[in-house]
């Protein structure tokens, strides 16, 4: 019973992380029905900001973060603006617009920082809590409030904020969110500024858990993204529960199938999705991608 | 609701990919007055409004609402100019709750008291959507619905309404139901231009009509002499 609970507390942190990948994907997915496959290549992104502003320019860790989310945000709206004009065209060009420009980004990562990683000390450096004879570390508990800060605002954005409405109602009705005066374009760029904002909140907090390199984003986006459709693709609480879902099966199989843990994490998911395919929130399969 | 504008159309040409759908169209729509299009399916009735709002490119044409010209206004602005849109299918925002997607009707006005109180005129004339205001769109009928896209587009507290096909796919109960808000708002002094394959009902909620073939005027006038018109009957009418 020891083990088995220290094995979830162990998943819990990289699921929070895997949840916040699954919130961008389903944020843009929501707002604007479009699945962004450049999303995890800008995880990586952000991941190599926060910690090149934490470890080369000193900024405090949580400075790094912001520094990192802004800037990767700004890439966000730069990446919109560019597939903008085939959004207009054809919804699958821009659909395929995302993977060529999260090619050009793993380029980029590579050119900037080089093709080999980096550890990034933690920044909490206290000894983990002993609850109940469970070992858990500071820094886990960190990610699990900031990703829980992030997901409440994020929901209260949707619900609360005229802006969050009309998001929603350009992915649900493009004409007749024009006639009611929404600008689509502005819209959508906003979602993906917000989207790429949460892929650099995620890579920044991964980068003390996990090593960073031009392959975090890779195995972080392909986490993330199952996280997503095992929660409904789409839905908020349903990227949270993936998220902590996936992370939890991860620590699991690490524990019992070491080499072949990922081959496991994947067959469990897949059955999942065979039995459930809508996922565990969904409402709708994804039709417009 | 607010005081009608007239619409002025002039010259309207709209074409898809070399083929045209709307040649040269010119109509008006007195201020506080009805007017009706109606033809067969494909006749260009759809494309006419769409190109009136600018969610179609005019090729050519002019429009003026009140003494504003609105030609070259972005779609995404007529709204702000006082032009509200039901389009055709009715198009409301299925995941969002029904109060939303009325509140989003007001999304080019601050929501304020002003929003307050016209949402609740539209719940006055639509009571139903009051009683299921926290309900998602996408959970109700199609009468429903229709009912909902018309008071989003009154949201905006609009000087002209285009309706697309308000009757689509409805009983004659619905139908019936439709006409007598139609009457409503019109007596109340907005004006309307209504795009129908249902002559009958146009008849009856317009003052005059307009009857379009192939894109273009075929025969116009008042809708009661339209009405009693032997080519009409026979085509529009099915007498």
């Amino acid at each position: 019973m020891q083990v088995f609970l220290q094995t979830i507390v162990g998943g819990v942190s990289l699921g929070a992380v895997y949840a916040l990948v699954a919130l961008g994907f389903s944020l843009v997915y929501r707002t604007m029905g479009l699945v962004n496959f450049a999303h995890g290549n800008v995880v990586t992104v952000g991941a190599y900001l926060a910690s090149t502003f934490y470890l080369s320019t000193k900024l405090p860790f949580a400075l790094a973060m912001v520094v990192a989310i802004v800037v990767t945000g700004a890439i966000g709206l730069v990446i919109e603006r560019v597939l903008r004009p085939l959004e207009n065209k054809d919804f699958d060009l821009m659909l395929i617009g995302t993977i060529g420009f999260g090619i050009v980004l793993d380029a980029l990562i590579i050119m900037i920082w080089g093709a080999t990683g980096r550890a990034v000390p933690s920044p909490v450096q206290t000894a983990p809590i002993d609850l109940f004879g469970l070992r858990i570390r500071t820094y886990d508990l960190v990610v699990l409030a900031i990703a829980a800060l992030a997901t409440v605002l994020l929901v209260l954005f949707l619900s609360r904020t005229k802006r969050g409405a009309a998001m929603q109602a350009v992915a649900m009705d493009h004409e007749a969110a024009t006639a009611v005066g929404i600008h689509v374009g502005r819209s959508n760029a906003i979602a993906f500024m917000i989207g790429a904002g949460l892929a650099a909140l995620a890579g920044g907090l991964v980068g003390p858990l996990l090593y960073v390199s031009p392959a975090l984003g890779g195995a972080l986006g392909i986490k993330g993204f199952a996280a997503a459709i095992l929660g409904g693709f789409g839905s908020i609480p349903g990227a949270i529960l993936g998220g902590l879902a996936i992370g939890i099966l991860d620590s699991f199989t690490a524990g019992h199938f070491q080499g072949y843990s990922e081959l496991v994490t994947f067959l469990v998911f897949t059955v999942i999705i065979m039995v459930r395919p809508t996922g565990i929130f969904g409402e709708r399969t994804v039709n417009r991608a | 609701m607010t005081t009608g504008l007239s619409l002025t159309v002039e010259g309207l040409t709209v074409n898809y990919g070399g083929v045209s759908a709307v040649r040269d169209l010119s109509f008006e729509v007195p201020g506080g007055d009805a007017v009706g299009v109606i033809g067969a399916n494909g006749a260009g009735k759809t494309s006419t409004l769409k190109a009136v709002m600018g969610l179609v490119p005019r090729r050519s044409g002019t429009l003026r609402l009140g003494d504003v010209d609105l030609s070259g206004v972005s779609a995404r602005n007529m709204v702000r100019h006082g032009i509200g849109y039901v389009p055709e299918g009715r198009h409301v925002f299925t995941g969002l709750p029904v109060e939303k997607n009325l509140l989003l009707g007001a999304y080019a006005r601050k929501w304020d008291a002003g929003t307050r109180a016209t949402l609740a005129e539209v719940y006055d004339l639509f009571p139903v959507l009051g009683e299921m205001r926290h309900r998602l769109a996408g959970a109700l009928s199609g009468g429903q619905q229709q009912m909902l896209a018309i008071g989003r587009a009154l949201m905006s507290r609009p000087r002209l309404l285009l309706l697309d096909e308000p009757s689509m796919g409805l009983s004659p109960k619905l139908v019936g139901d439709i006409l007598t808000v139609l009457q409503r708002l019109r007596s109340e002094g907005l004006t309307l231009l209504l795009v129908e394959q249902n002559a009958k009902l146009t008849f009856e909620a317009t003052s005059s009509c307009l009857v379009v073939e192939n894109g273009a005027v075929a025969m116009s006038g008042t809708s009661a002499e339209l009405r009693n018109d032997p080519r009409v009957r026979q085509i529009y009418l099915g007498l």
